[in-house]
């Protein structure tokens, strides 16, 4: 799997999430971002603020990935040459681009009932479909095929991996659909993506994956059965996290409707534990099917969640080119 | 001390649900959703330190404030501020109103009746004072209110005594008229005395749907009397009845028709009814079954049965009740007439007046009449035969036979002579005594009817306006009589020149009648008038007694009797083999006390006649006391005495409350509660505010 690395190492080297928590009065505050009506505007207020924030044009080179220098002869683009390794060797390099490919990218949202929450004045739902319609249009604007699979306890809606016109503003009224299911059920929208998408690509399941760890690990193993390239999201509501209730009431289950009476004071101890346990299973579960897991707390900048994604993109993709140098010159000695 | 509405004391247990509310663990007041309970574990629900009381004399204030308000509402009163003498109840008049028709014998009704009646007795005060009625489609009273009213105990006495006597007849029910009398009578009380005492209506009846009720309608109900209905009702309600169908164009041949009614509220659907008779000779081999369905009736075809041709009753079988059962038949027999007629006409010559009397006398369906023309001198029956009811003279009549003629007439006889000419009217000299005859009038001038009088049997059928009209028979030949006074001799009917048009003279046991003028149309336009054969049917009836008026009656309706020539007493053998006499002027028979086949008799005659149950008395399904109160009867429900008593007590204490008016007072002092309560409230609030800033 190649990403468009080169763009990926320039954002990285910009390092805006080393202190992103610090300057969040720089980025756009969810609560206001979640005031916008239309999704694609909303997309298009992360996506360009955060690339006006990088202070680079985003319409160079996004879509070639760097593969290996060669020496420079005459003839030859400056743009491409490697002025950096010149400082640091003296000679001259050109960097060489590995062919152009489409990017092939599924987007996979949880709108499931258990989604509604939030205590924020917007839900986990409405935040998931933001990320996912920032992924789309960041996605989009290099030129990438963006799909997507909307589900619940089954699949809702199906849109297959696609660059043409008019197909983002397709994805982005795929994502308006309101919550209706009772229940999260990961096996049909993997099966359907097993089925329909034949090239290997790249999988980005946003949900809060609160359901039990055994069937969950089962579920994500899908992500990878065919060798796709699979990243999870847990969209969390802070209330989720910290269980900040106060008064003692009667907790009603947004999927199944069952209630219980819990004083949080006395619950909260235990929450707390049980939480970090299921949220350690499944960072387990994912390390060991190499699936990329990122936790996007709901009253976190969008921008940030871009950003850690294409960082740890970048380090992945780093790390790729690094093993292939290493398989290549292992190869030439052996051959040599 | 009394409470008037002790139910307001419920308002007391207001005052304790803030106080459980407070004390009972809180329930959770609201709802969290939450994405998923999966890290959730129930809590156990805590108790808070709300439920410790902060202010306790405040609690204490708020509870008193209600709880005399509650007390207030309660309205209590004060009973030994004012003992009233609560023995002595309003002094009433009660009148028992008793059925006693035909529907009362069944099963055992009637005891029960005479219990309910004894019942009411039992609950009567010593100043009350009663009256017992007895009904059916009369008003008997059996003991008026004012038969020795000032001994109440004898006066129970009495009552009861002739309760005791009392039975149901077989008369039908005449239920609106019994009210609506013993009403006036209590709401017109004879004396002052009467006049305070409370007026109270107690029927005891079975309530019948057959009962009359119609006097209501017209009625209007004084509203100070109620009436206790004792409707009583039977286990075993089945009733049918039987009744024999009157044909009038039947013949003797015709198989007779009987309906057979079933009550609605009827068990039964199967009967059977056959003819029997007094000696219950007549077996059931013509027993015929017949199926009604309740509340309807049925007509079946009964032929009488070959081996008793004489039977004279229907019987009903199937049925519970048995006094409707049987319908008593008289079958009209066609009476033997024998007339003679002295005369010389032919009987087909228009001119003279036999002709039109043989066609006015023949072709009636209860009398055969065999007319005997012959001359006068000439037998007027053959030997061993009994003489004719009437004979017509129309010759005169010569001196040798006017003593048998005289003998005829005076031995009960009845002659009807039609004056000829001059010579037959001087003729008759020896039967109407005094007779003068004057000048026969031919005149251009007729004469026409002038005075009748129709309170002769002759002419009483006429004596309603619709029929008393005679004025267009004009009479052209006349002979002129005078009649003497003192004479004897009856006028019936007059010229309008005064002279006498029929007279009438009564010798012995039998009578004479006169016309002046024939009904030929040569001397009269009489014989073609409407008149002439109603005429002619009254002079056979007062000479033969009447005959199809005894054919059949209901209980309690009243038979004319037949009015007969002779003058001799008449016999009416009722059922039971009674006799009962009455004078020969005797016209009517009201004692028709219960069914049964009646015989009249009269000389050597003997008439039997049918008395039968009314029709409706049959009709046994309960009527609706509902109805009773549609016609403005005025109900209520029987009450008894200690129950009088508890409500007379119950008034006397809404006085007393009214009268002392507590609950002002409790009112004032929850209000006085209530302002200490709200002072209170402040002083406190205000001296934690205080505490709470000094120690800020």
């Amino acid at each position: 799997m190649r990403t468009s690395g080169s763009q990926l190492r320039r954002l990285s080297e910009t390092r805006p999430a080393r202190n992103a928590e610090s300057q969040s009065a720089s980025f756009i505050d969810p609560a206001a971002l979640m005031r916008i009506e239309n999704l694609e505007l909303r997309a298009k207020s992360v996506v360009e603020g955060f690339l006006s924030g990088l202070h680079r044009s985003p319409y160079h080179g996004f879509s070639v990935e760097f593969s290996e220098y060669r020496q420079y002869s005459d003839g030859d683009d400056l743009r491409y040459l490697d002025w950096r390794l010149f400082a640091r060797s003296d000679r001259y390099y050109i960097k060489r681009f590995e062919e152009e490919t489409n990017l092939r990218c599924y987007l996979l949202v949880d709108l499931s009932r258990s989604m509604g929450f939030g205590s924020l004045g917007y839900s986990k739902a409405e935040y998931a479909k933001t990320a996912a319609a920032t992924f789309a249009y960041f996605l989009s604007l290099q030129r990438d095929a963006v799909g997507l699979v909307t589900f619940d306890e089954g699949i809702q809606e199906f849109l297959p991996a696609r660059f043409r016109p008019g197909h983002l503003h397709r994805v982005m009224l795929g994502l308006e659909r309101s919550l209706a299911g009772t229940a999260t059920d990961l096996g049909p929208p993997l099966e359907q993506i097993a089925k329909t998408a034949a090239k290997r690509g790249l999988i980005v399941l946003i949900s809060d994956l609160l359901a039990p760890i055994e069937s969950l690990e089962t579920q994500l193993g899908y992500l990878r059965s065919r060798g796709h390239e699979a990243a999870v999201m847990r969209v969390l509501d802070p209330a989720e996290i910290n269980f900040s209730f106060e008064e003692a009431v009667l907790f009603e289950d947004l999927e199944s409707g069952r209630e219980l009476y819990v004083d949080p004071q006395a619950a909260r101890r235990r929450y707390l534990e049980r939480f970090a346990e299921h949220s350690s299973a499944i960072s387990r579960a994912c390390s060991r099917l190499g699936i990329d897991e990122y936790l996007l707390p709901t009253d976190r900048p969008l921008e940030l969640a871009l950003f850690d994604f294409l960082n740890a993109r970048m380090r992945r993709g780093r790390q790729t080119a690094r093993r292939q140098r290493q398989a290549r010159r292992g190869g030439k000695q052996g051959g040599g | 001390m009394g409470l008037l509405s002790a139910v307001y004391l419920a308002g007391l247990a207001a005052v304790s649900l803030p106080l459980l509310f407070h004390l009972i663990r809180r329930t959770p007041r609201g709802k969290q959703t939450f994405s998923s309970l999966m890290f959730l574990t129930p809590s156990p629900p805590r108790v808070t330190r709300r439920s410790r009381l902060d202010h306790l004399l405040l609690l204490l204030l708020r509870a008193a404030a209600l709880c005399l308000l509650a007390l207030a509402f309660a309205r209590p009163f004060l009973r030994e501020s004012a003992l009233l003498p609560l023995a002595d109840l309003p002094r009433r008049r009660v009148a028992i109103l008793l059925d006693t028709s035909a529907s009362m014998q069944r099963g055992d009704l009637w005891k029960r009746a005479v219990a309910q009646a004894g019942d009411v007795l039992d609950d009567l005060g010593p100043t009350d004072d009663v009256a017992l009625f007895a009904f059916n489609d009369r008003l008997q009273t059996v003991v008026d209110f004012a038969a020795s009213s000032n001994a109440p105990a004898a006066k129970m006495d009495l009552v009861r005594r002739e309760l005791a006597q009392l039975k149901p007849s077989w008369r039908s029910t005449d239920l609106g008229a019994a009210l609506a009398a013993v009403a006036n009578e209590l709401d017109a009380p004879s004396n002052d005395e009467a006049a305070i005492a409370e007026p109270h209506l107690v029927l005891i009846s079975d309530l019948q749907q057959g009962s009359r009720t119609d006097a209501l309608q017209a009625f209007s109900w004084p509203q100070r009397v109620p009436v206790v209905v004792h409707a009583l009702a039977i286990e075993q309600p089945t009733n049918a009845s039987v009744h024999l169908l009157a044909d009038e164009t039947e013949s003797e041949s015709a198989e007779p028709r009987v309906r057979v009614a079933n009550a609605s509220d009827s068990v039964g659907e199967e009967f059977y009814v056959h003819w029997t008779t007094s000696d219950k000779s007549a077996t059931d081999d013509t027993m015929v079954p017949i199926y009604v369905p309740p509340g309807q009736s049925r007509v079946v075809r009964l032929p009488r049965p070959k081996s008793a041709p004489m039977a004279d009753r229907i019987v009903l079988r199937g049925d519970a009740a048995e006094f409707d059962n049987v319908h008593y038949v008289v079958a009209p027999r066609q009476q033997e007439v024998a007339i003679a007629y002295l005369g010389a006409e032919q009987a087909d010559d228009p001119q003279g007046p036999r002709y039109y009397f043989e066609r006015a006398i023949s072709g009636m369906p209860l009398r055969k009449v065999d007319l005997r023309a012959s001359r006068v001198g000439e037998p007027l029956s053959l030997p061993g035969e009994k003489p004719p009811k009437l004979t017509v003279l129309a010759e005169a009549v010569p001196e040798p036979t006017r003593e048998a003629l005289e003998s005829y007439v005076s031995s009960g006889g009845m002659l009807l002579v039609v004056l000829k000419d001059r010579p037959m009217a001087e003729s008759l000299a020896f039967l109407f005594e005094g007779l003068v005859v004057g000048d026969e009038t031919e005149s251009g001038e007729y004469q026409l009817f002038g005075e009748i009088d129709f309170t002769h049997p002759l002419f009483a059928p006429f004596a309603s306006p619709r029929y008393s009209d005679f004025t267009k028979i004009h009479f052209w030949k006349r002979r002129s009589l005078t009649i003497p006074p003192g004479a004897g001799t009856r006028v019936i009917a007059w010229f309008d020149n005064h002279e006498p048009a029929i007279i009438e003279r009564t010798i012995g046991a039998g009578r004479a009648l006169l016309f002046a003028s024939g009904w030929q149309p040569s001397d009269s336009q009489l014989a073609l008038s409407t008149k002439f054969v109603p005429l002619m049917q009254e002079i056979l009836d007062l000479a033969c007694g009447r005959q199809d008026s005894l054919a059949s009656a209901t209980v309690g309706q009243t038979i004319s009797l037949p009015q007969q020539a002779s003058l001799q007493p008449i016999v009416v053998i009722n059922p039971q083999d009674e006799r009962i006499e009455f004078a020969a002027t005797t016209e009517n028979f009201d004692q028709t006390d219960q069914p049964g086949i009646y015989r009249v008799r009269s000389g050597d005659a003997g008439l039997p006649f049918a008395v039968n149950l009314d029709a409706a008395e049959s009709n046994t399904a309960p009527l609706e006391v509902a109805q009773l109160e549609q016609l403005g009867v005025r109900l209520a429900k029987s009450v008894s005495r200690s129950e009088r008593r508890l409500e007379q007590r119950q008034q006397r204490d809404r006085e007393l409350e009214n009268r002392q008016k507590i609950w002002r007072w409790l009112i004032v002092a929850a209000v006085a509660v209530l302002i200490f309560e709200t002072w209170l409230a402040g002083w406190t609030a205000r001296r934690i505010r205080q505490t709470t800033e000094a120690l800020a």
